[in-house]
């Protein structure tokens, strides 16, 4: 078996002042030419896990412990200098708001080439390599785009200007933070499409974090479930689909209206709100709001146990005899 | 008892270019007294103008809307004063609708006093009834709306709506700012609420998922005119239009897992400038069935059968 491109064992994340943990025990790999979703809802810790793969997390709050490595070097050992040679380059990234990621007071055309700057010399070809890289993502008339500000562009157009920034450098991996959410479902279809099309011809690996399970179901080979920054499934969209095997999961499917169901059954939902990652403690995260809670769950907490298909991280799982 | 919206527009005019946005071009709908009408569309079709022009915040351009017989908004004289109790809105996101440094129950105690709903003495309780009514305990009143979850303030606005006893209650995409795990519970409690208390719901939302699982009735809108409307299930189980048949390809669904081929049936393009509408069909240029009379004729809904109507004479009935 080959070995992963990216992997990311025992991740820890906490504020800095009055520490209070973020992200607790995050592992995960990720295979080249894989497909990655990362799914859980704000407060999650699904934005934290990755920005701390390209060293981009916020001021205050730092990685605590575990390793994170890309073809076998240590991310958390490198040099900012190191790290500038990894991003944009091997490792790219789109965010949720193009408009604020891209720099409102330059042309298309100079912040494109701008990224290649930032990692060879600019020659004659370094422009016709901007032009090509926004044609493939569907920009319409490139010698116009090139010569416009970020603000003369719809949403989707400018996250399709990301798209081919990211892809400027062709990187092994993609991230992907939240790309569509803030477009219309029919501009969503677009980029998804795109984006499914690019990472099929380069053989990419992809990251792609959502709130909605909907948006990854045909996207991703692989999905992580997180919940109060804890990892609590993964497993192959199939297996995380058709046979969830953590109560989390389970709830979070069973209270999504679907298009397959003629009777329009109630909706189960979840009781409670989303528990705070850094008051959970030494029990299981979502033991407050679970139906399958027993003492045990509250004594403990579980660790995420499995294979690559289908790992979870829960004593009293759904369909497991104990 | 029904609601009518007569032949609704609403012009918006740009001081600085002397430009005009047609929000909405020519709406109507009838809606029998407690059933629930959703209104799915993307943004710039003119989904929260309608609700705006309902409620009597805004006032039409041309038409009007009318409830049990009386105007409740038209181009005229502001009527909303008066009729203030049998119509209320529920915004999107609750942390801005809610005032930051009110407590929560004083927030609905407020709406009790000024409109003198209910005798002075019998306030307090008045306000309990309303948070058991959305299944909050009556200690959440003396908190302040940052103190509360998403999914609590939500149901707090919704207290504060039914506050003056409304019939018609207009819902602008209520649960899109919640956790995904909590929406479903407050879907539930609309739901609930409509029985309950006999509501008529209008229910705003780009969420075709959350539409379909609350509405008896389906209206798809697209740059300020009905494309297509009809029952739940028509809409849903037998699409007409182009448009809605894109809508709901574009779906993300759960249900549907592991298949690359359902993100290729993309609809092309991008909404045109509603300052700048297209000649025609303002969806031609994104149709797939287009031809060439598109652009150059407007579609009138077509009557299907008696609840399903489209506005597209391409479309295979």
């Amino acid at each position: 078996m080959t070995s992963p491109l990216l992997s990311v064992k025992s991740l820890g994340i906490s504020t800095v002042q009055d520490p209070k943990i973020l992200v607790k025990d995050v592992s995960f790999d990720i295979y080249p030419g894989e497909a990655v979703g990362i799914v859980g809802e704000s407060g999650s810790g699904k934005t934290l896990s990755v920005l701390s793969i390209l060293n981009l997390l916020p001021r205050g709050v730092h990685v605590i412990e575990g390793c994170i490595t890309y073809k076998g070097d240590d991310l958390t050992t490198f040099s900012p200098e190191q790290m500038r040679g990894i991003r944009g380059k091997d490792i790219a990234m789109v965010y949720q708001d193009p408009m604020t990621a891209l720099n409102p007071v330059m042309k298309i055309g100079k912040q494109l080439l701008e990224a290649i700057e930032s990692h060879e010399k600019v020659d004659v070809r370094s422009e016709q390599r901007v032009r090509d890289a926004l044609g493939e993502v569907g920009i319409p008339d490139v010698d116009r785009a090139i010569k416009s500000y970020p603000h003369e562009f719809s949403g989707g157009m400018r996250q399709r200007v990301m798209i081919a920034m990211a892809l400027l450098m062709s990187p092994q991996l993609l991230i992907a933070d939240e790309p569509t959410t803030a477009l219309d479902v029919t501009i969503q279809q677009q980029i998804l499409s795109l984006v499914a099309e690019q990472r099929r011809k380069r053989n990419m690996s992809m990251l792609w974090i959502t709130h909605d399970l909907g948006v990854v179901a045909n996207l991703v080979d692989r999905l992580i479930v997180m919940y109060a920054g804890r990892i609590v499934e993964s497993g192959t969209v199939k297996e995380i689909f058709t046979n969830p095997q953590h109560p989390y999961t389970a709830g979070l499917l069973s209270s999504l209206p679907t298009t397959s169901d003629p009777e329009r059954k109630r909706l189960t939902s979840i009781a409670g709100v989303p528990q705070k990652p850094w008051l959970v403690g030494d029990s299981c995260s979502f033991a407050p709001r679970c139906f399958k809670v027993k003492a045990d769950c509250l004594e403990s907490a579980p660790r995420l146990e499995g294979t690559l298909e289908k790992s979870v991280s829960c004593f009293h799982a759904i369909g497991v005899k104990p | 008892m029904s609601l009518v919206i007569e032949g609704v527009e609403k012009q918006y005019k740009i001081m600085a270019t002397g430009t005009t946005i047609n929000a909405l071009n020519g709406v109507s709908i009838e809606i029998p007294k407690g059933k629930t009408l959703g209104i799915v569309g993307e943004s710039g079709c003119g989904k929260s103008t309608l609700a705006r022009v309902i409620s009597g915040l805004e006032k039409p351009t041309h038409g009007s809307v009318i409830w049990d017989d009386k105007t409740i908004s038209d181009k005229g004289r502001n009527h909303i004063r008066s009729r203030h109790s049998q119509v209320q809105l529920v915004f999107q996101d609750p942390y801005s609708s809610l005032n930051p440094r009110q407590k929560v129950g004083e927030s609905i105690t407020e709406v009790l006093s000024v409109y003198k709903l209910v005798p002075k003495d019998t306030v307090t309780e008045r306000m309990e009834e309303l948070l058991s009514f959305v299944g909050l305990t009556s200690d959440l009143a003396h908190r302040y709306p940052h103190q509360l979850s998403g999914g609590q303030r939500q149901r707090v606005s919704i207290a504060r709506a039914l506050a003056s006893e409304p019939e018609l209650l207009i819902l602008d995409e209520p649960v899109s700012a919640l956790d995904v795990s909590v929406r479903a519970e407050v879907m539930n409690l609309l739901i609930d609420l409509r029985t309950r208390l006999g509501l008529t719901y209008i229910f705003i939302s780009h969420d075709l998922g959350m539409v379909r699982y609350i509405s008896d009735f389906i209206v798809v809108m697209y740059l300020g005119k009905i494309v297509e409307q009809g029952d739940w299930r028509q809409i849903i189980e037998r699409p007409l239009h182009p448009y809605t048949r894109a809508l709901i390809a574009a779906m993300p669904d759960h249900s549907i897992i592991g298949n690359p081929e359902t993100l290729a049936k993309t609809l092309q393009g991008e909404v045109p400038d509603p300052a700048n509408l297209p000649k025609g069909c303002a969806f031609h240029a994104r149709c797939p069935i287009a031809v060439d009379a598109c652009s150059t004729h407007i579609p009138l809904l077509i009557e299907v059968s008696s609840t399903h109507y489209v506005a597209c004479p391409e479309a295979k009935i």
